[in-house]
């Protein structure tokens, strides 16, 4: 008898990590250390991974290994050893000086997560009973958190290399959308979005690098020549 | 096999590029590849007015008459842009700004040059690759290229500022862009339920085309907005259009006219693509309204700024986001006559914008400034072809008549009174007259007037040759399209419509 993976596990194991994935954002939110930041990214990053191949085991979508797989390389290890090179580049350890203070901005975090929740409301459709459907609810929920936390550290991070990491926590968010979602969108595609995602962060490590080399700082407040 | 040469041809030029040591062969090869680029695109639309949509691979690469005229409107841009940046990379090395730039300590310099060639063809390689590719993940991967190509083209000065305007760009563009991801994402969704996404197929146009009705509605609808925002970032229109005076006042003058005219094209184009699929499945009313709105807005933000400038390549990119306002406008505005003004806009501001971009760039290279308070005026005098082409150009891109731009502005105009859009027509007239008063009082004070006893300079035949053909070009094009050219205007009207 051919092994049939139980689908309810598999939801549980999902929704658990993913749980943890929106617990580690918002954790991020309150980092003051720039190294440690780029940590909880990478394990971010690998249970995202991790969630990928459980969405891949559980539906037979062999594909998905793949993205799972180049997540947990590429995010999980190439990404963060690379930004942690540049850290040590530049020799700054204490980096991070949000515009809003630690409390109130994992207050916003936490509102997010609800207007996360809200969003992902209108897109469930409860007479679609069908386990799809509900691990879609759950995973969308955390997806959309991600992509608006994100967005709310781009914005109240003034330092250069914090906005990257901003950057890459939201396409995080739109990696777990594109899974939970859809089990992923076809190979090419998912291949294309990984490159593009390593070409822009060298293109924004040498745009961090030539700008603290020019103005002393990586503080993209004082990028404020250009002005009418 | 056409649409494989289209994107083989640039993606082989840039490295090659990269590997040869004299200047004039980087320049060879530059122009050779372009204008090979530019036959290609020519055969392709021929193929497509006579025999309908090609594709290959399986439909992996697909190409109609609006992907056909996108093809040949950034080809023919990238051309000229070529032929003018041999001219203009010659004399910023005379003038020792690239030494500056490459800190070579006044000796030649080589890297820079290679730095624009090879980045070049590999911007329009992503932009040839955004039209020509069906699967909509990979449109958003080739549009998220081009802006990685671009940014270094907007900091290729290494000046402080430059990078201010890199940072932004690559900043504003990111985000952008990851907002139109997520709209691609649930685009996908939204079709799951009428396609199943086992295949690759699930992400073509063509296929999604077909079945759009039955998509997902509420899905849909949230799918829309995201994509408008990001492809409206990448297009520069307001809000989202901050970075645009930056990166083009940065930039190059060539990579700036490839900004203003290729890449606004293709992200265009990916929101008409998205527009198409929308209207299918909402009906074209949702979709209306949101276009409208940000287009207007666009032309509205870029009135004051226009009125008030102080420096000319900024005067050029306000100019760029309303003439983007307003092609979204006549989007919005919808009907037959909408879509062909849109079309018949982006092809004469194809062919328009260079030419303003180089008569600025003609004349930041001879006077050494950007600043309106740092000119004379009469620049007539000491640069009669320049000045007489920057003002024609200036003219023609306010849309005066007897130029193209009037009758697409005409018809966009039409189209608004047509579906009863009577207020908002008449604002944006408005809009219209007030940036043409401006926008001309600004280049007719630096023009014209009296003698400042600057000396005559003498150009170049490439920077010569390529403000005098596209002169040429904008004033027969006010009288006469060629045939072939309107049909597939046509047609590519027709796509956007909703018909085969």
């Amino acid at each position: 008898m051919p092994f049939v993976p139980n689908p309810e596990l598999g939801n549980r194991i999902i929704t658990l990590m993913a749980a943890l994935v929106l617990v580690l954002q918002i954790a991020g939110v309150g980092q003051r250390w720039i190294v440690s930041s780029i940590r909880i990214f990478a394990v971010q990053s690998f249970l995202l991974g991790g969630i990928a191949a459980v969405i891949g085991y559980f539906n037979q979508a062999s594909h998905i290994y793949i993205a799972a797989l180049l997540t947990i390389v590429l995010k999980a290890g190439v990404l963060p050893r690379l930004l942690e090179r540049l850290v040590e580049r530049i020799g700054i350890r204490r980096e991070i000086e949000p515009l809003i203070n630690v409390p109130l901005s994992i207050l916003i975090a936490g509102g997010l997560t609800l207007l996360g929740y809200v969003v992902a409301e209108s897109f469930y459709h409860p007479e679609e009973t069908s386990a799809r459907a509900a691990l879609g609810h759950n995973t969308l929920a955390v997806a959309i958190s991600l992509f608006l936390i994100g967005f709310f550290v781009m914005v109240n991070r003034r330092k250069a290399l914090t906005q990257v990491l901003g950057l890459l926590s939201l396409e995080n968010g739109l990696f777990l959308a594109a899974i939970s979602l859809t089990y992923g969108m076809p190979l090419v595609v998912e291949l294309g979005i990984f490159f593009d995602v390593l070409v822009a962060v060298m293109v924004l490590g040498i745009l961090v690098f030539r700008i603290r080399e020019a103005f002393d700082s990586m503080d993209v407040s004082k990028l404020r020549k250009l002005r009418e | 096999m056409i649409l494989l040469g289209l994107l083989i041809v640039p993606l082989a030029s840039g490295p090659l590029a990269f590997l040869l040591r004299k200047r004039r062969m980087m320049e060879a090869v530059n122009v050779t590849a372009f204008a090979i680029l530019l036959g290609l695109a020519a055969v392709l639309v021929a193929q497509v007015l006579r025999r309908g949509p090609v594709s290959v691979l399986n439909g992996f690469f697909y190409a109609d008459a609006l992907s056909g005229l996108v093809v040949l409107l950034s080809a023919f841009a990238a051309l000229a842009c070529s032929v003018y940046a041999v001219g203009y990379f010659r004399h910023e090395e005379r003038s020792g700004v690239l030494q500056e730039a490459e800190k070579t300590g006044g000796r030649f310099a080589i890297g820079k040059l290679r730095e624009y060639y090879t980045l070049m063809p590999l911007l329009v390689f992503a932009m040839i690759l955004v039209v020509l590719a069906n699967n909509l993940g990979i449109l958003w991967v080739a549009v998220e290229g081009t802006t990685l190509a671009s940014v270094f083209l907007v900091m290729f000065y290494g000046r402080e500022t430059s990078l201010e305007a890199a940072w932004k760009y690559a900043i504003i563009g990111g985000v952008g862009l990851s907002l139109a991801l997520f709209g691609t994402i649930l685009v996908y969704y939204s079709a799951y339920g009428a396609l199943g996404t086992d295949t690759l197929a699930g992400l073509n146009w063509s296929v999604l085309a077909g079945k759009a009705a039955q998509f997902d509605k509420p899905t849909m609808r949230l799918a829309f907005i995201l994509i408008l925002l990001g492809y409206g970032t990448k297009a520069g229109i307001a809000p989202m259009h901050t970075w645009k005076p930056d990166a083009y006042s940065e930039a190059p003058i060539p990579g700036a006219a490839m900004l203003a005219t290729g890449v606004l094209n293709c992200a265009l184009y990916g929101l008409v693509r998205f527009y198409i699929l929308s209207s299918k499945c909402l009906g074209a009313q949702f979709g209306s309204h949101l276009l409208i709105l940000f287009g207007l807005l666009s032309i509205g933000v870029a009135v004051p700024f226009i009125l008030v400038q102080k420096n000319f390549r900024r005067l050029l990119a306000y100019s760029s986001i309303d003439h983007s306002g307003i092609m979204v406008l006549a989007l919005g505005f919808g009907g037959p006559l909408g879509m062909l003004g849109m079309l018949l806009h982006m092809t004469f501001h194809s062919i328009t914008k260079p030419l303003l971009f180089f008569c600025a760039g003609n004349v930041q290279q001879e006077l050494k400034t950007d600043l309106f308070r740092k000119t004379k005026g009469g620049l007539i005098h000491s640069m009669p072809l320049t000045g007489a082409a920057f003002l024609m150009v200036t003219l023609a891109v306010t849309g005066s008549p007897p130029f193209s731009f009037f009758q697409s502005e005409f018809t966009i105009l039409r189209a608004g009174f047509s579906a009863g859009y009577f207020a908002l027509a008449v604002i944006f007239t408005g809009f219209l007259v007030t940036i043409f008063s401006g926008f001309l009082v600004h280049i007719a004070n630096l023009v014209l007037g009296e003698d400042p006893g600057l000396s005559r300079t003498k150009m170049c035949g490439w920077k010569k040759y390529s403000v005098v053909v596209l002169a040429a070009m904008i004033v027969i094009m006010g009288f006469w399209i060629p045939a072939p050219l309107f049909r597939l205007i046509q047609h590519a009207a027709d796509i956007v419509m909703g018909g085969p």
